[in-house]
């Protein structure tokens, strides 16, 4: 593979992964998370390119639909959150403290 | 011999004593405890005409017998058995017991009226007597060490009879506690005597013995039982629960403590007597120790104030003196002084209690007592019957025991020719400075005569001059008592090593009838000790109060300093459990455990930062997780 | 339905019935518990019959094909698992009749029920994995006897009980497992049957093996470093509780050393002897030492069992048949005499919620019957001649005393028992004069003790009357556990 698109797909997963790991806002860590996912799609996307492996596309479009129902349940649970009391940020929910 | 041949007057001995007892624990306590006697007194009489017919038989014809009744506990190869030994030794020291027994239930009939436990002490008091009566027909030694602990539990159960008192109470437990520490000794020779002989029965041992078998254990096993012995006859160095055991009822202190208990000891060795004098020095020691204890005890008595207290050391005075006899190889001796003991220490037990009755109290000080004669003749006169039989002056029955005594040691020569008279001249002095300061004193010390004594009841009087008396006559069945010794080691022939020719017991030393040198001794001795007595009680009459106060006097309370040994090693072992039981056990151990597991529990929380509930944190951990899985997988 | 398996299914369907029954009211939930256990002694007394006649010797068995990873379903009985079957089912009638008047839900029945279940699936099963797997079983109803109805440290004296017996187990289970792997290395068939591990040849684990299942048992019967959870667990529990907990489960430790430790490795044990008889007079010594020195009833009463034990461990350890059987016959004893003297602290606590010695005073007075049968279990378990613990210390002592195992005989092991028989005294007799005789100091409670009622005396006259029965005619017993137990050691 192209030595460009590994930085570019690995400068986006790790971006990320920082996002999601680093950040204190749910919608935050969700926009990592979407991050990371666009990341491997375009890894899989230069991989069907280069070797003409049509089950690699068919993974990116699986992955693009999970994205979408995983981004609209976790939009809707950060929504419940912002309405209750317990806010949007991560350091609300501790109810698996040891 | 089968079970169906054991006579009538056998079961008896058991049958009366324990349907009175259980007659009088489920019918007569509930129902009407005032008449809790009745049906013990009536067992008492049956059992006394039981054993004088079995002890007939034996002394006319040597006829004895000694039968399994039934098995016990059998495993393996190992077995005990119990049954019923009736021969020499036990019936002449069972009629005595009987005998003496039975008066003296008679007597507390009328003591013990309208004590609120008048029905509990009747009861143990006959569980004593049944306990007394199974050891001196046991067997074999596991039957005899069964009814020792039990004559030691009575013990404990009437010395704490008024057990509100905080005296009592202590002292029971001291008294039960030394037989425990002795049978310490007990119970390890019949552990040894079960795995050397295979056997514990009597028969069998002595045959054992006879032929030499074993001879090696014997050295061990004898001393064990010595100190079995020395604890329940109260000798050095376990006296020491006696003198506090007059705690209890008089009564009790009559038939436990001076006639029959305390005699058991006794009774242990001679029954073991072929085993114990197949050993060399195992005679000397118990000599010696009788003699020390006989001359430490004496001496003692002649300082107490407490009247019983002067009849408990005496009555360890004349153990030791059994217990001398022992040793000199005089065991029919022995055992005839054990008979007379029986009768004159009663009566003497049985007189200082008419006394306290008549206080109003449950014992008597010198303090309080003084110029009772003639306020209480019939006491009087009986007191001095068993003062003058305990003496040994002639004709009353001491004189034939004692002076068979003094005979023996002034014929093995050395220390002990000495001890006797000495222990002659001591009694008489004790026994008469009680006598004296009871019944003649009137020091303004006392104050006798202005308490307004009045003599006991028929009830009190007739058992004590019915002993009295045979504290007078009983000198004559000497003869009788030794013979009947001579039927007690059945199995043995005739002729044991030492002696030849003629019917000896083992190891007995035949002596001369009479001996006058020895009679003129001991009974001048016993003379000059009474003279001391009247000269230091009613000449000068202040010398009992004027002594006292000092160091002189705090050597004799505390025994010449051996009971603060024993308190000692008592607040030793004791400190040593508190220490075992709360700093080691509690503190260090198991705070070692509880220690391991709360650190575990402060590890934890310790560690519960890595689970704190952050959500990023979870999220590093599971990146990391993934990056070292990819790593794995890529290598 | 085979005899032995209705032996452990009826007290455990006797549990489900009080769980279910319990919804219609206390007094039904109590009266079908008490009607279970009266079937269950009645059906190991039917079970123990024949044995009596014969002499102890038969074994029954029930067998099963082997389910997975050579684990079956095996059961057998001789004699002395019977006898402690039925000590179990007795023990289990008389927890449930003192009982009686406590306001307590039908779980504490159930309970008790489903404790006497596991109890005698230990004392049954051959199969060692069925063995582990009761073994385990009883820790959960005691669990919740102790933790729920005791008293007020009972929190703290459930988890530790559960957890020190537990450690011990888990060295069990893991010597039970290297014992079947070397017997799957040495054969090729993989087994759990105690009869066929008998003898396989074990090389250098051996040993190792040996000390799993010694840690394991010994946490039970309890030897002396591995003591501590017993004190707080007998203290903690409620007076029924205690019973079973000193009657029985104390004596699962010992049942699985005779039954199998020392058949599997009768080598190993006659070399170990001398240490494990060490710590048996240890135990018989430190356990009077410490008992002298408690002011708390129970407390005492569980520290003399401790004592008891060592006892019962030292005629096992013997070899010899007089040791053996007085071990055996000892562990019954224990179960009768302890048991009295629980009941009746629980009697006191019930009646004025203490325990301590100087609570009391005066009960002699107040209340006689309490104070006889109290007097009566406490002579029988200092070991007076004629009740029924004499017997079996003399037999464990006199068994001890002429060993056959080298070095044991040695007279330092009978000497020390001995000491133990002598402080035996001490520390009972002074409780139990300061709690009957004293005189009532300030703050006593025994003006709030009212004597026996019929029930509770007709209890603990049934027991005297067994311990009266056992020290003057052993005889009777002992034939029962004789023959099973040689066979055991041969």
């Amino acid at each position: 593979m192209n030595l460009v698109v590994w930085c570019v797909t690995g400068l986006l997963f790790a971006a990320g992964l920082a996002m999601t790991v680093l950040r204190r806002q749910l919608l935050a860590m969700l926009l990592g998370i979407e991050l990371m996912v666009a990341a491997v799609n375009v890894a899989l996307v230069h991989q069907a390119c280069l070797l003409s492996d049509a089950q690699a596309l068919a993974a990116v479009l699986l992955i693009l639909a999970i994205a979408a129902a995983e981004a609209v349940v976790g939009l809707s649970l950060i929504l419940r959150a912002f309405r209750s009391d317990r806010g949007i940020e991560a350091g609300g929910f501790t109810e698996l403290h040891g | 011999m089968t079970p169906a041949q054991i006579p009538l007057e056998a079961w008896l001995l058991f049958a009366a004593p324990v349907s009175a007892i259980l007659f009088g624990f489920f019918v007569m306590r509930p129902l009407a405890p005032e008449k809790t006697h009745w049906p013990i007194l009536l067992s008492c009489v049956i059992v006394t005409i039981a054993s004088f017919r079995l002890a007939l038989p034996v002394l006319m014809t040597g006829q004895s017998f000694d039968k399994n009744i039934w098995q016990w506990a059998v495993a393996g190869d190992w077995g005990v058995a119990f049954g019923l030994r009736v021969d020499g030794p036990g019936m002449a020291v069972l009629t005595m017991v009987a005998f003496v027994g039975s008066l003296i239930h008679f007597y507390a009939a009328s003591y013990m009226k309208g004590d609120p436990g008048f029905s509990r002490f009747f009861l143990v008091f006959h569980l004593f007597f049944l306990a007394m009566i199974g050891l001196l027909t046991s067997n074999n030694y596991v039957q005899l060490y069964l009814f020792w602990e039990l004559v030691g539990l009575a013990s404990y159960l009437l010395v704490g009879f008024w057990f509100h008192k905080e005296s009592a109470r202590k002292a029971a437990l001291k008294a039960f506690l030394t037989n425990r520490v002795g049978d310490f000794g007990f119970l390890l020779a019949l552990l040894f005597i079960l795995s050397i002989f295979k056997t514990s029965h009597f028969n069998q041992i002595y045959f054992l013995v006879d032929k030499g078998f074993h001879l090696e254990a014997l050295p061990v096993i004898g001393v064990l039982l010595l100190w079995a012995a020395c604890a329940k006859s109260a000798q050095f160095p376990l006296y020491f629960w006696l003198p506090d055991a007059m705690e209890g009822p008089t009564p009790t202190s009559a038939l436990m403590h001076a006639a029959t208990m305390v005699t058991a000891g006794v009774f242990l060795l001679v029954r073991s007597w072929p085993l114990i004098s197949a050993v060399e020095w195992l005679p000397h020691l118990i000599a010696a120790i009788g003699a020390f204890t006989a001359v430490g005890a004496a001496l003692i008595a002649c300082t107490k104030k407490d009247l019983k207290r002067i009849l408990a050391y005496s009555t360890v005075s004349h153990l030791g003196l059994m217990m001398l006899a022992l040793g000199l190889n005089q065991v029919g001796t022995a055992v005839f002084h054990l008979f007379t003991h029986g009768f004159f220490k009663a009566t003497l037990f049985l007189c200082a209690g008419n006394i306290a009755h008549a206080l109003h109290q449950s014992t008597a000080n010198v303090d309080e007592v003084g110029g009772f004669r003639k306020a209480m003749p019939w006491t009087y006169a009986c007191f001095l019957l068993a003062a003058l039989s305990l003496a040994g002056v002639w004709p009353f029955a001491g004189f034939f025991s004692k002076d068979a005594i003094l005979d023996a040691a002034w014929h093995h020569g050395g220390v002990y020719a000495f001890v006797g008279p000495l222990i002659s001249t001591l009694s008489a002095f004790y026994i008469f400075r009680m006598f004296f300061l009871t019944f003649h004193g009137s020091r303004q010390e006392q104050k006798g005569l202005s308490a307004h004594p009045h003599e006991a009841g028929f009830g009190q009087v007739a058992p004590v001059l019915l002993l009295a008396i045979g504290a007078l006559v009983v000198g004559p069945l000497r003869h009788g008592v030794t013979r009947l010794m001579f039927f007690g080691f059945q199995g043995l022939p005739t002729g044991w090593p030492g002696v030849s020719g003629t019917l000896n017991l083992p190891g007995e030393v035949f002596l001369p009838e009479f001996n006058w040198a020895v009679f003129a001794l001991g009974t001048g001795m016993a003379a000059l000790g009474a003279a001391g007595a009247y000269y230091l009680t009613m000449v000068d009459a202040g010398w009992d109060w004027r002594w006292r106060g000092g160091t002189v006097e705090r050597v004799f309370e505390s025994d010449f300093g051996w009971k603060k040994v024993v308190d000692a090693v008592v607040r030793g072992v004791v400190g040593f459990a508190r220490f075992v039981g709360g700093v080691l056990d509690k503190t260090w151990w198991d705070g070692l455990i509880e220690g391991g597991a709360s650190s575990a529990r402060a590890l934890s929380e310790r560690l519960s930062f890595l689970s704190a509930g952050r959500l990023n944190d979870s999220l590093w951990w599971m990146a990391a997780g993934a990056a070292l899985l990819l790593g794995r997988a890529l290598r | 339905m085979s005899p032995l398996t209705s032996l452990w299914v009826l007290p455990l369907v006797g549990a489900a019935a009080c769980l279910v029954v319990g919804r219609f009211g206390r007094t039904a939930a109590r009266a079908t518990a008490l009607a279970f256990s009266v079937a269950h002694l009645a059906l190991s007394l039917f079970v123990l019959k024949p044995f009596l006649a014969s002499g102890g010797v038969g074994i029954v068995a029930v067998g099963g094909d082997r389910l997975a990873f050579g684990v079956s379903y095996l059961l057998a009985a001789d004699g002395f698992s019977l006898s402690l079957i039925g000590l179990t089912a007795f023990l289990n009638l008389i927890c449930i009749l003192a009982s009686w008047k406590l306001e307590v839900g039908s779980a504490y029945w159930a309970n008790f029920l489903g404790l006497s279940s596991a109890l005698c699936g230990v004392f049954l099963a051959r199969d060692l994995f069925l063995f582990y797997v009761f073994w385990e079983a009883t820790l959960i109803p005691m669990f919740f006897i102790i933790g729920l109805w005791g008293s007020s440290n009972r929190r703290h004296a459930a988890v530790k009980f559960f957890l020190f017996t537990f450690a011990g187990s888990v060295f069990m289970l893991l010597a039970l497992l290297a014992l079947v792997s070397a017997h799957h290395a040495a054969t090729g068939i993989w087994t759990w049957d105690l009869h066929a591990l008998i003898g396989t040849p074990m090389g250098a684990v051996g040993p190792w093996i040996f000390a799993g299942l010694l840690v394991g048992f010994g946490v039970k019967i309890p030897v002396v470093p591995l003591h501590t959870w017993l004190p707080d667990a007998h203290t903690e529990a409620p007076a029924a509780g205690s019973v079973m907990l000193a009657g029985v489960m104390l004596k699962m430790g010992l049942y699985g050393l005779i039954r199998v430790a020392f058949p599997l490795f009768p080598a190993t044990a006659e070399a170990w002897a001398p240490w494990l008889a060490g710590l048996a007079a240890l135990n018989a010594v430190y356990g009077a030492l410490c008992a002298m020195a408690q002011t708390d009833l129970k407390r005492l009463i569980a520290y003399s069992s401790i004592a008891h034990l060592g006892f019962c461990l030292l005629g096992v350890l013997s070899r010899t048949s007089q040791g053996l059987t007085g071990g055996g016959l000892q562990m019954i004893n224990h179960g009768l005499t302890t048991g009295a003297l629980f009941l009746m602290v629980g009697f006191l606590y019930e009646r004025s919620h203490k325990r301590g010695l100087s609570d009391f005073g005066g009960l002699a007075v107040r209340t006689p019957w309490l104070a006889f049968f109290f007097g009566f279990s406490t002579l029988a378990s200092i070991g007076l001649p004629g009740l029924n613990g004499f017997v079996g210390e003399f037999m464990c002592l006199s068994g001890i005393a002429k060993s056959s195992v080298p070095l044991l005989a040695v007279p330092f092991f009978a000497v020390a028992g001995v000491i133990g028989v002598t402080l035996a005294a001490a520390y009972a007799l002074p409780a139990y004069q300061a709690v009957f005789w004293a005189p009532e100091g300030e703050g006593s409670v025994s003006a709030h003790v009212p004597d026996l009622d019929a029930r509770e005396k007709t209890i603990l006259w049934v027991l005297s009357g067994l311990m009266l029965w056992i020290g003057l005619a052993p005889q009777a017993w002992l034939t029962l556990l004789e023959p099973s137990l040689r066979s055991l050691v041969r």
